[in-house]
């Protein structure tokens, strides 16, 4: 019982932190999605609808729509990349694995901004792959920048958890695939693939959820025919200072990706059990 | 097959105890699909060229991102000079330091209770942990922006705080719980049957035990919180901005060889402090290096 005072009371600030500084916070966004702004632009609280339906008026929908459709392509390239790096690093990466995978997490401890910048710094109008190719050819504000810019940003969240996965993995499996007279891609299909599927849905859900909300890609790398659902919300809070319809497409952006969101922690939640057991 | 041979069972002398915890049988060159190995080096290429771009040219004596004109430092005399710029790495540097002390200890804290204390509401305290990670920055930066102004704290530098200590703090609870949950609580129960108070026993037993997953948890909040922007970006007052901010507003205006220098200066605090990470659990006297204790595993 005096156990268990301890334990609680150590808990108890964290605890609290987050309650007040990150549960709290999001009610009043809630709260403030409801509300209006009045004359003079401060938001006022409301029980109103008028938020949510501008939001999926036909001038915002295509942007809410484009941000999802990004980060599914954002998604998609991550484990097509990902993968096979993955693979090689946790296969044959034999005594280099740990120096390989260190490799890989480091970038992204460089800036994000810094790293979105070096792209532009690579591929701007007047950057060093224009010089050296001694033309102009436009790769920025392009869809495929602003998804690529996407992908530099977020694919160690999808390789990590897909290398996680090949490494637990016991390689008596791939061999027995081979003895059992499977061929390599047929051992990759029925072995290795199921097996860490997943990792592969870890990483769809790290690199999706924070891709979703993304500005600097796009604001960046795009012009505003490929803003996302980020850049709206960052203009309202900033440009347009309407922050009830911020609030509003925030709370829909992160209703949509409370899904998500559920499905992994309960994998997680999953695996800490078998892990425990 | 010889994989038969590798299979855990038989204890061996120490030292094929800890090679042999995952028998990879070693690679054969035939085995090594050339795609693969073409294909992970390109990427590692792509990787880190633009990064490299930057560092290079953030030496280079001319504004010119084509051509490397020669060596110099005037790029970096430009930060450095600058009142603005010097005053946003300071501010930078403060938050950094005051969100690793507080994130850590109120995470380290929450760790050891929630292992160890057994509650009703468990499940929902492990929710509310989880989640910071897994939002979007820009949910999380709204919603502290919207508590700061209901409240009515002016937006400066303790608010930037306040905002990254609510994020950090989830990270250094997963990384020292996954510690906590491989220590033996018999330890404990030995130490407080010895006459050890709880106190103490939590200062001179479990404390000493965690360090390398505190330490690693500190340095990594450390990084976090220094390169950070999106956060900053909604809780930030008007000055001074932290360094991020900074570089935001710079580059909307376009691409100057300055940010290049500020871009690799901060490049090299971010790579010091995870090289710290990785490496101080190490020379702390622990087998285990500070990456697996970051990723969670046992041995890395």
């Amino acid at each position: 019982m005096d156990e268990q005072r301890f334990a609680i009371g150590l808990l108890l600030p964290g605890a609290l932190w987050l309650l007040l500084l990150f549960a709290v916070p999001l009610g009043i966004l809630l709260a403030i999605s409801f509300g209006y702004t009045d004359d003079l632009g401060t938001a006022i609280y409301g029980t109103r609808l008028d938020n949510f339906e501008q939001a999926f008026d036909p001038v915002f929908l295509p942007v809410l729509l484009r941000s999802v459709g990004f980060a599914l392509a954002t998604v998609v390239l991550c484990v097509l990349i990902g993968y096979p790096v993955a693979y090689y690093i946790a296969v044959f990466g034999g005594r280099f694995k740990n120096v390989l995978i260190a490799l890989v997490v480091l970038p992204f401890f460089v800036n994000y901004l810094v790293r979105t910048y070096a792209w532009i710094a690579m591929l701007g109008d007047e950057g060093l792959v224009n010089g050296v190719l001694d033309r102009n050819v436009q790769f920025l504000n392009t869809p495929w920048a602003v998804i690529g810019g996407l992908v530099y940003g977020y694919l160690a969240f999808m390789i990590l958890p897909i290398y996680a996965a090949l490494d637990r993995m016991d390689p008596a499996l791939r061999e027995a695939g081979k003895d059992l007279y499977g061929g390599p891609w047929q051992t990759f299909r029925y072995v290795t693939w199921p097996h860490t599927l997943p990792g592969v849905l870890a990483g769809t859900v790290l690199v999706f959820l924070p891709a979703v909300g993304d500005f600097v890609a796009a604001q960046l790398l795009g012009g505003p025919d490929e803003y996302m659902v980020g850049n709206l919300i960052q203009q309202q809070f900033f440009a347009a200072e309407n922050w009830p319809f911020g609030a509003a497409l925030t709370t829909v952006m992160m209703a949509f990706l409370l899904i998500w969101m559920v499905l992994y922690l309960r994998a997680a939640a999953r695996e800490a059990r078998e892990a425990a057991a | 097959m010889s994989t038969t041979e590798t299979r855990p069972g038989t204890p061996g002398p120490a030292a094929d105890a800890e090679a042999g915890a995952r028998p990879a049988p070693p690679p054969r060159d035939f085995d090594r699909p050339r795609f693969l190995k073409v294909f992970t080096g390109v990427f590692f290429l792509v990787l880190f060229a633009p990064i490299a771009l930057v560092v290079l040219f953030s030496f280079n004596s001319s504004r010119s991102l084509q051509n490397f004109e020669g060596f110099s430092l005037r790029w970096y005399e430009r930060f450095f000079e600058n009142e603005a710029l010097r005053d946003s790495l300071i501010a930078s540097i403060e938050i950094a330091l005051l969100t690793m002390v507080v994130a850590t200890a109120l995470g380290t804290l929450l760790a050891y209770g929630l292992v160890r204390a057994r509650v009703r509401f468990s499940g929902a305290l492990n929710v509310l942990l989880l989640v910071p990670l897994v939002t979007p920055e820009i949910v999380a930066g709204v919603s502290a922006l919207l508590l700061f102004t209901q409240v009515g704290l002016e937006l400066s530098l303790t608010t930037i705080v306040l905002a990254h200590i609510t994020f950090s703090i989830s990270y250094v609870t997963v990384v020292v719980r996954a510690r906590l949950a491989s220590l033996n609580p018999e330890v404990e129960n030995a130490a407080m049957d010895l006459g050890a108070t709880r106190l103490q026993t939590f200062r001179l037993i479990t404390l000493p035990a965690l360090w390398p997953a505190i330490v690693a948890a500190g340095l990594l909040v450390f990084a976090l919180s220094f390169d950070d922007f999106v956060m900053s970006f909604f809780t930030t007052g008007e000055s001074p901005q932290p360094l991020p901010v900074r570089i935001w507003s710079a580059i909307r205006f376009g691409v100057t060889p300055t940010i290049n220098a500020i871009g690799t200066f901060m490049l090299t605090v971010s790579v010091i402090t995870i090289g710290l990470a990785i490496a101080l659990p190490r020379l702390l006297g622990r087998r285990e290096s500070g990456l697996g204790v970051l990723l969670g595993r046992e041995n890395a």
